[in-house]
């Protein structure tokens, strides 16, 4: 027997009790690794389930911090003129300047790395601040797109028009909105009262506390009820249904009961006698147009809204609010007939006016009004280009002709004449807005020149009074200068 | 020939550590737009010095775990490269923390073969222990909201890091000496088992310790560390599960008193329970973690194009959130695999241990390593309330450097021990 196998008890002993604490330290193993485990399944939850959330968390500085570091594309007008632009302080960081501060405020919007971005500068800020690749699917790759610059983004406002625009309101509150009928490029949009983008910073307070709200966009977000200038729409409805036609003609007395308790009247409180639809439109006749509506009936009137696109996105790319349209079968005669001349529940933006004149100008097509055109490198080189499209067909040619040379009377022999350049030139309708604020709002939709229409308007001037007076000449401005 | 094997091995494992840190460097100079040569020279060093580590141990004749240095090196390299990417100015005493950490381990793979005859020696590495903690208790110096600080001329020392190791010594010998008593000298109260009042003692002692660390020290992650891993080790030895309830309840106890006394305490657990409440305050950190982390993603933005910067105490307690950042869920994810696969394997040393002694030793020191990645990782994803604990090997700091690759060391040698004997 050698000495280790005489020693062989006590090494099975020591063995076994090694053993039996093996078992513990094996459980205790598994429970920590276990724990490590799911703690590896929750890191992977944080960082890709989560991270989506945490990285466009509002207090999280990387965006902003990235944004400081490279200088933010270029916004143009069409003529390459600089709406906004990234200067370079003496500590490398970079600051937004907006050349034409508070005239073109609510089209370019701010870049501001506390209250965020607006505007186009909201809308594009992926292509200006050149981290237009998404960088969280692609990694360290993308920076191997990132460059040292932003991308230019070149828009379809014309600057002079925009200026000239945004002084014909003077100290008004309202909003202007000029665009091409063939394309539906937007060549102004102004909105009064404005601010200026550099004083976001400094006047925040003051800005979203403001009672006339500086910073809303009233061209696209602001909405009101359209008056007489729904009458266009109207018109083209009755002829369109066969409720009327052109030589038909109507007697007006100067007001109208309808059942009970309704009763229409006109604005001047004049009876227009015997009119014809043209001649109806050029002195806006309520009476008649309120009849009109009511022998379309709901059905018929709601699709006319339909044909327009009032109930669909206008696909502008910085966004516009939606109409608000009354359920129309709901509606007693007498509210049918105030619908009918665009008063009532009825409530839209200056945009979707503008597309109506511009429908009109454009063989019966709305195109989708839109304010970006092309997406360069900092080297100049195209990356992106976008083009008029088509988003409906509104009516026939036929009837836009025929509804434009009534809105032609009314620029050279009705409401309208303040907004004419010259015998048969423009064509447009005016608009008297009764709101529960005080004076009526003016408005003035039309476009110009009739015979090959290069520009197509909508102006509200809010609580200003008569549209004829008041809208009408600011739109005169607006085509004189479109057409200089 | 089993030993051969081993050693090709290591010495290829650890030639990826030297090319994953001159990589990582180079990117980040290239990130930074300079190359700065004495930094690539001591990466190029740092390199050899990973392989140069395994002809060291085969020169002095020690064949442990061939994975542990490899991992090790991995995480030291991936720290360096992260240090110089975040404090960059730190870079040159990182790599010498690094170079006095392989030392150490060496000398730790060097002296750990007689570990066997240290069980004799628990109460003084008991009072060493103590001792460090007291010392650091009476004297500590607050440096970025923790109290352990000792500063003895110019050398600044975070004992409770060497503390760890001593303790954990102390009990693997006073457990596996006392492991009957424990397991079946024992009262019962309803379905507890109470223990032995000499197995008791100790136990209130490290309790004591712990709380003491959490009023005085502010430290609720080391109290947690320690306090953890004696009682796991106390499960070890006994296979008591009551044990755990009991030490739980006490800790629980202990820290919600000190909850309840010291304010400076609060704002830790209240920060975790809902850092939304105060996301510029209390839980900036947190907050600026998880930001990083998120903004991570799956792939990470890349070394040098993140902003980990943001998060304050980034390249200590903070440095996984801005590997996160930088090298995504890729980076964090590999990171906390190469942790669970050291602790994984420090576990299967234990299980092939001889001796009740190296079983717990080896068990207690994967104990004490899987815990503290639990606290630092699951604290800075808010899993955990955060406590400020590094992040082994790869934080920033000598103290931890040195005394994490001293206990990876002394595994390296219960390994050998283990493997020799069968």
């Amino acid at each position: 027997m050698s000495f280790w196998d005489w020693c062989l008890p006590y090494r099975k002993l020591v063995q076994a009790m090694a053993d039996e604490v093996k078992k513990n330290v094996r459980r205790i193993a598994l429970g920590l690794l276990g724990v490590l485990v799911i703690l590896f399944g929750y890191l992977s939850y944080i960082q890709v389930i989560e991270g989506e959330a945490l990285a466009a968390n509002s207090l999280n500085r990387r965006s902003a911090q990235s944004g400081m570091q490279i200088e933010r594309g270029k916004i143009l007008d069409r003529n390459g003129k600089v709406l906004a632009f990234s200067e370079r302080q003496p500590d490398g960081q970079y600051v937004r300047r907006y050349p034409y501060g508070a005239v073109l405020a609510h089209v370019v919007g701010y870049s501001n790395s506390s209250y965020g971005n607006t505007g186009i500068e909201s809308r594009f800020n992926r292509d200006l601040s050149g981290i237009k690749n998404p960088w969280r699917v692609l990694g360290p790759l993308a920076n191997l797109w990132n460059s040292k610059a932003g991308n230019n983004v070149v828009t379809t406002i014309d600057a002079e028009l925009q200026t000239i625009a945004y002084r014909a309101l003077g100290n008004r509150r309202g909003a202007v909105v000029a665009l091409n009928p063939k394309t539906g490029a937007i060549l102004a949009m102004v909105s009064k009262p404005s601010f200026n983008p550099e004083d976001v910073d400094t006047e925040w307070k003051i800005l979203v506390n403001d009672p006339e709200s500086r910073l809303l966009n009233r061209a696209v977000q602001g909405l009101y009820p359209p008056g007489s200038t729904l009458k266009v729409m109207v018109a083209e409805a009755a002829l369109r249904e066969k409720v009327t036609d052109t030589k038909q003609l109507f007697t007006c007395e100067g007001t109208w009961k309808i059942g009970k308790d309704y009763e229409l009247s006109e604005s001047h409180h004049q009876a227009h006698g015997k009119v014809n639809l043209e001649d109806a439109l050029a002195v806006s006749c309520n009476i008649t147009f309120g009849k009109l509506t009511v022998q379309l009936g709901p059905k018929r009137f709601a699709e006319a809204f339909t044909r327009f696109g009032f109930d669909r996105p206008t696909g502008l790319e910085i966004g516009d609010a939606p109409s608000e349209l009354p359920d129309f079968n709901r509606l007693s005669e007498g509210e049918l007939a105030q619908t009918g001349i665009g008063q009532g529940s009825l409530l839209v933006t200056p945009l979707r006016m503008a597309m109506i004149a511009a429908a009109m100008a454009n063989q019966g097509n709305i195109m989708t009004p839109y304010l970006v055109t092309e997406i360069n490198a900092p080297d100049g080189s195209q990356m992106e280009t976008y083009s008029g499209k088509l988003l409906l067909t509104a009516t026939s040619p036929e009837l836009a002709q025929i509804v434009s040379k009534m809105m032609v009377s009314v620029v050279d022999r009705g409401t309208g004449s303040a907004a004419g350049l010259g015998r048969g030139s423009v064509a447009g309708k005016t608009g008297t807005a009764e709101n529960p604020h005080g004076e009526p709002h003016a408005w003035f939709i039309g476009f110009a020149p009739v015979d090959n229409p290069q520009i197509a308007v909508a102006v509200i001037l809010e609580n200003s009074g008569y549209g004829g007076a008041e809208a009408a000449p600011v739109a005169r401005q607006i085509f004189a200068g479109a057409l200089r | 020939m089993e030993i051969m094997a081993k050693h090709g091995a290591e010495v290829k494992l650890l030639v990826l550590p030297g090319l994953m840190l001159l990589a990582g460097i180079g990117a980040v100079s290239l990130a930074i737009g300079k190359i700065d040569s004495l930094v690539l020279g001591i990466a190029a060093a740092l390199a050899v010095s990973f392989v140069a580590v395994h002809y060291l141990l085969m020169w002095i004749g020690r064949h442990g775990d061939p994975f542990l240095l490899p991992i090790a090196s991995v995480l030291a390299a991936i720290g360096l490269i992260f240090v110089f990417r975040l404090k960059p100015e730190l870079f040159i005493m990182q790599a010498l923390w690094v170079w006095s950490g392989l030392i150490a381990f060496i000398l730790a793979a060097a002296v750990g073969k007689r570990v066997e005859s240290w069980a004799d020696y628990k109460y003084i590495w008991g009072a060493v222990g103590l001792i460090l903690l007291l010392v650091t208790a009476l004297f500590g110096v607050e440096i970025g909201g923790n109290k352990n600080w000792l500063i003895i001329g110019p050398i600044h020392l975070q004992p409770s890091e060497f503390a760890k190791l001593f303790i954990v010594l102390f009990f693997a010998a006073y457990l596996s000496e006392r492991r009957e008593l424990l397991a079946y000298d024992t009262k019962k109260i309803g379905p507890l088992v109470v223990p032995h009042q000499r197995v008791l003692a100790p136990l209130l002692a490290v309790w004591g310790i712990a709380m003491l660390m959490l009023a005085i020290e502010r430290d609720l992650g080391a109290a947690f560390l320690f306090f953890g891993t004696a009682l796991l080790m106390l499960y070890m030895a006994s296979g008591r599960y009551s044990y755990l309830i009991w030490g739980g309840g006490m800790f629980s106890m202990g820290a919600f008193a000190v909850y309840a006394l010291y304010p400076h305490v609060r704002p830790r657990i209240d920060t975790w329970l809902n850092p939304w409440a105060d996301p510029n305050g209390a839980a900036f950190q947190v907050v600026q973690s998880l930001f990083a982390l998120g903004s991570g993603g799956v792939l990470g933005s890349g070394l040098g194009y993140g902003f980990p910067n943001l998060i304050p105490e980034v390249h200590t307690d903070f440095i996984f959130s801005a590997i996160g950042e930088e090298m995504g869920l890729l980076g964090s994810g590999a990171v906390l695999l190469l942790y669970i696969t050291l602790v994984y394997r420090v576990f299967r040393i234990a299980l092939v241990a001889k001796t009740v002694f190296n079983v717990i030793l080896a068990g207690g020191l994967a104990a004490l390593l899987g815990l503290q990645i639990l606290v630092i990782v699951g604290g800075v994803t808010k899993f955990m309330p955060l406590t400020g604990v590094t992040l082994p090997f790869v934080s920033y700091g000598g103290s931890s450097m040195v005394g994490t690759f001293v206990l990876l060391g002394l595994v390296f040698a219960l390994s050998e021990v283990g493997a020799s004997d069968g």
